[in-house]
């Protein structure tokens, strides 16, 4: 009997955990989605006014910032929500002037579409794998370290040398490293390590930005642009 | 915008020194994949290079 209630006590705690899974991916992915719209609109609202490059750069900074240092104060509040959309509507507003740059140029359009479409492509394709065989990807969370702090030290090079091989090659690591961070990010969601959907947000929105504005930079350096 | 450049160095060597100690926590004590995990990582990601390189060609003049 004792055995008996055992198993039942065990498979209601696993039914829940299924749920709380559950709730956590739908909300993460109804959060992601409107910061990503609220991102892109104001993105629109940035090529339009014309942000000069210099408040482009600090509201970046300001979305990194708060994204780093706000952020974690509130992710367990609903004020979290508030700062998921401040943050990344900053960073839709930073990214505005290259969006824009890149559009004056004559092959522009068509360079930002795909750009788009590819990262949608990306996106897709790697959370659905995760999501169908809901694999855990939690093993390349080291490989995926490292690979963020040499990619980052290859940045501060490239910051003070004028090597377009060498921003090439961090363009397509960033695509890799962030295509390797969607797998883990999205395994984690489903496996249970990550069960707040404010931080699965960021983590998702970040991943998807590097990818764009990456890609972004590859098929413009393809497009003469 | 010299400027700029020496934030953003800044900003990329802070998170470098933020990320050092989780990165070492990870290799440490974080799960080991397979040989066939890692397989399967390497044509997931192989994949998004033919993809990314498929879009290049689409735009290349």
């Amino acid at each position: 009997m004792a055995d008996l209630n055992s198993i039942s006590q065990s498979k209601t705690r696993s039914s829940e955990s299924i749920l709380a899974t559950n709730k956590v991916l739908r909300s993460t992915y109804a959060l992601l989605a409107m910061t990503l719209l609220f991102s892109a609109v104001m993105a629109v609202v940035s090529m339009y006014v014309g942000i000069p490059r210099g408040a482009a750069m600090i509201c970046t900074f300001a979305g990194i910032g708060i994204m780093m240092f706000v952020l974690p104060k509130f992710e367990n509040s609903s004020t979290g929500i508030g700062m998921v959309f401040l943050a990344t509507g900053l960073l839709g507003l930073g990214i505005g002037p290259m969006i824009a740059a890149y559009l004056s140029y004559p092959n522009g359009p068509a360079t930002v579409a795909t750009a788009m479409a590819g990262t949608g492509g990306i996106f897709l394709a790697l959370s659905g794998y995760v999501l169908t065989t809901k694999k855990d990807f939690s093993f390349m969370g080291g490989f995926l370290m490292v690979g963020l702090i040499v990619l980052f030290g290859a940045i501060i090079v490239s910051l003070f040398t004028a090597m377009p091989a060498l921003n090439m090659a961090i363009s397509a690591g960033m695509i890799l490293l962030m295509s390797g961070f969607l797998l883990f990010d999205t395994s984690r969601i489903i496996n249970g390590g990550e069960t707040n959907y404010i931080r699965a947000t960021v983590s998702l929105f970040i991943n998807i930005f590097n990818i764009f504005t990456s890609l972004l930079h590859l098929l413009g350096v393809m497009g003469d642009d | 915008m010299d400027w700029m450049k020496i934030v953003w160095a800044l900003l990329l060597g802070f998170f470098i020194w933020r990320m050092i100690p989780t990165a070492s926590h990870w290799l440490k004590h974080g799960p080991k994949g397979s040989s066939k995990e890692w397989m399967t990582t390497a044509m997931l990601l192989g994949g998004v290079v033919l993809f990314v390189l498929l879009l290049m060609k689409s735009v290349a003049r």
